[in-house]
């Protein structure tokens, strides 16, 4: 009889605990790792008895991620309360007000004390119009990643410029006489990716699609050379002439197969060449920062991920307080260590426990730091496809460079003029 | 027969013949616009509003009239997607009446086994689009696909299929008559196997060859079910997407009016102006039904 007695003090004790548990409901995309993310709830959820943390796993790419978002926020649905979301995507969110800002829980003062400890690109992608939208859950940029045993062979140094590069690859190429090989890849199908494609020449030649004050100063001669480069990439033969049908992940499983010999990606294809079961190229993979043009700079793409609190969540609160741990360098650590994410941290690339796991971090950080961020505007959404599906043409041989780059100019001033 | 009648006339209490139809039909056409009516009217009205979830009458929609229309008739990417979705509906429609013909009088022969062929019949039909269209970017992946490594074994040159406009509408061509096909066969085998056996057999002893009873037998008594059969491919043709997104990764190289609709409004955001082109593609559906069904009705005289 006092067993049942406690019994029964016990269950109205864990009914009530658990009708005063706050439920908190984290979108994440696929390829986001939502295994590492759980054990990331799951820490919190043991520190913070009250709240319990739910996962939401969306598409596996950032284009098919939004895609979902935008059904479920463009109808005020409350039942997500953290997102998140790509680098290039805060100033829609700002726009379009789905985001809740961070500022109203934070003192100006701890906010410029907070800011201050991230990447500096990402707490500029965060802040826009002075209202900070988003903050840094992991950071990534564009690599190039190289077959140091093919390099090795030739007696070749990792290129530094892209003159080297094309050099590299022609000569292994040759000598190699396997037809299945192929040079240089980047990405040419009209994805997302391929905005970065478009960018990095024109930033390594110092131009950019605004200036310093955000208007719009991209010229048709600049984007002319990028898309000439890539052009004549296929010309000299280091690239195959079907360069317009390859998405990142195509190059990515090629490379796997051991069919590039260069190929510019994020960070995610480090762990892919060196863990999957299929790989073919399992420590013969080198990654170092994008080559330099004679005479030019080095530019990489900045990528990255930001956690944001829905403007139509019910637990705002709450919610913040979960987005404030997921950007902490605590989490920061436990994602580059379990996902070999790149860290938002400065400090952390130089974490031995991060090291041991993912040594390539060390020299990883002059790459982000030197990132460069693709254009934010609200209607980001247009700029890119204006940027990727004509790229694309250009690369299939659909407009010249020229034309392509006309089109290109003229439609994103249109956009920049609210057109 | 008059029992049963009166026996519902009284459980539903003293109503007349035409008013007793009448509540019977409320249900379905309450659901019936519910489902169809609610949305096209709703459709119609965000049309008439600018409504960007990217600037700020995203939250509060500005009434603008037609102004969205008239956007739309000055867009060339608008009149570009439209004849590309024309062209769509003029190959592939009767493409996909022919070899689905052919392919239901290949199910329709005495076949001892007749399932195999019924199956592989059903196979394309019952695969998703955009499976079909994952499966034709394969085949005509220029480095890998098996479409160039048979030319190379010919002795051609590599195509580059994808990016090559041209080559590329012709690949999404074949798909979709590949895909759309199966249907069309499924239909006519139905229609196929309720000709009498006699009219055959009776032409047979009048000294008909085979050709010539297709000709004045088989084509004239299939002839409604061939319609049918165009009515339902020309109104999917006309809202063509998901094969050639497909096989272009999303892509916009070949665009047709569903895919800019969809570009508009999902990656755009444009919500007024991406109804206004879902608005003109559903009234040039529409129309082309009212011309079909003009010829039933005319047939039918």
């Amino acid at each position: 009889m006092k067993k049942l007695f406690w019994l029964l003090v016990a269950v109205l004790l864990a009914s009530t605990a658990l009708a005063q548990q706050t439920r908190l409901r984290v979108f994440v995309g696929g390829q986001q790792r939502p295994d590492v993310m759980r054990k990331i709830f799951d820490l919190y959820q043991s520190r913070n008895p009250g709240i319990r943390v739910d996962v939401e796993v969306g598409g596996a790419t950032s284009d098919q991620q939004q895609q979902y978002l935008t059904t479920v926020l463009a109808s005020r649905d409350p039942s997500i309360d953290v997102i998140l979301i790509d680098v290039i995507r805060p100033a829609q969110y700002l726009a379009s007000r789905w985001a809740d800002t961070i500022d109203k829980y934070l003192p100006a003062a701890s906010r410029q004390a907070l800011l201050r400890q991230y990447l500096p690109a990402y707490s500029q992608a965060n802040v826009i119009n002075g209202q900070l939208v988003a903050l840094p859950g992991f950071a990534d940029a564009m690599f190039l990643y190289y077959r140091a045993d093919l390099l090795e062979k030739y007696g070749f140094k990792p290129p530094t410029t892209w003159d080297e590069a094309i050099q590299q690859a022609q000569t292994i190429l040759q000598r190699e006489g396997n037809p299945n090989l192929n040079g240089i890849g980047f990405i040419g199908a009209p994805a997302e990716g391929a905005v970065c494609t478009f960018l990095l020449p024109v930033w390594a030649a110092g131009g950019d699609v605004t200036n310093a004050q955000g208007q719009f100063s991209l010229t048709v001669e600049q984007a002319q050379r990028a898309l000439q480069f890539w052009v004549s990439l296929m010309d000299q033969k280091v690239s195959p002439p079907n360069m317009a049908e390859k998405p990142q992940d195509t190059i990515r499983s090629e490379m796997q197969a051991g069919r590039w010999v260069f190929g510019t990606m994020f960070a995610y294809a480090w762990n892919r060449f060196q863990n999957d079961a299929d790989s073919q190229v399992k420590g013969k993979i080198g990654v170092v920062p994008l080559p330099a043009f004679a005479g030019g700079r080095q530019a990489s793409c900045l990528g990255g991920w930001q956690w944001t609190v829905s403007d139509f969540s019910r637990n705002k609160a709450q919610a913040h307080r979960l987005v404030r741990f997921l950007s902490s360098p605590e989490v920061s650590k436990i994602l580059a260590i379990e996902a070999s994410n790149l860290p938002v941290f400065p400090a952390l690339y130089r974490d031995p426990d991060i090291l041991r796991v993912n040594p390539w971090f060390g020299q990883a950080l002059p790459v982000v730091q030197a990132a460069r961020a693709r254009p934010q505007h609200p209607r980001y959404a247009e700029i890119s496809e204006a940027i990727r599906v004509t790229t694309n043409q250009v690369l299939a041989r659909q407009k010249t460079p020229e034309q392509g780059a006309r089109e290109i100019v003229t439609r994103l001033q249109a956009i920049y003029g609210g057109r | 027969m008059t029992q049963p009648q009166s026996r519902i006339r009284r459980s539903f209490g003293d109503l007349s013949e035409r008013a007793l139809a009448f509540w019977l039909l409320v249900p379905a056409a309450l659901l019936l616009g519910l489902v169809a009516l609610y949305p096209v009217g709703r459709l119609l009205y965000t049309s008439l509003f600018r409504r960007r979830l990217t600037d700020e009458t995203g939250n509060s929609p500005v009434f603008v009239g037609f102004q969205n229309f008239v956007q739309a008739f000055a867009d060339e990417r608008f009149w570009t997607a439209l004849w590309n979705t024309l062209l769509i509906v003029l190959v592939t429609v009767p493409g996909a009446l022919v070899v689905g013909l052919l392919l239901a009088l290949l199910a329709n022969l005495p076949f001892r086994v007749k399932w195999p062929v019924r199956l592989g019949l059903l196979l394309p039909w019952a695969l998703p689009l955009v499976f079909a269209g994952l499966i034709f970017r394969w085949f005509f992946d220029s480095q890998y696909g098996v479409v160039n490594d048979v030319i190379v074994r010919l002795g051609g040159e590599r195509l580059l299929w994808v990016t090559t406009p041209e080559l590329l509408f012709w690949a999404i061509c074949i798909s979709i008559i590949w895909k759309s096909s199966s249907f069309v066969a499924l239909i006519l085998l139905a229609g196929l196997q309720v000709i009498p056996k006699e009219l055959y057999e009776s032409a047979a002893v009048d000294g008909a060859n085979r050709w010539q009873s297709f000709w004045r037998i088989t084509l004239p008594l299939l002839l409604p079910a061939i319609l049918v059969a165009a009515i339902f491919r020309t109104i999917t043709a006309f809202q063509t997407f998901d094969i050639p997104f497909a096989m272009q990764n999303g892509g916009s190289s070949f665009e047709t009016l569903a895919m800019y609709v969809r570009t508009m409004s999902i990656e755009n955001l444009n919500f007024g102006y991406g109804s206004a082109l879902a608005v003109l593609m559903f009234l040039i559906s529409f129309a082309v039904t009212l011309v079909y069904l003009r010829y039933v009705r005319g047939a039918d005289d």
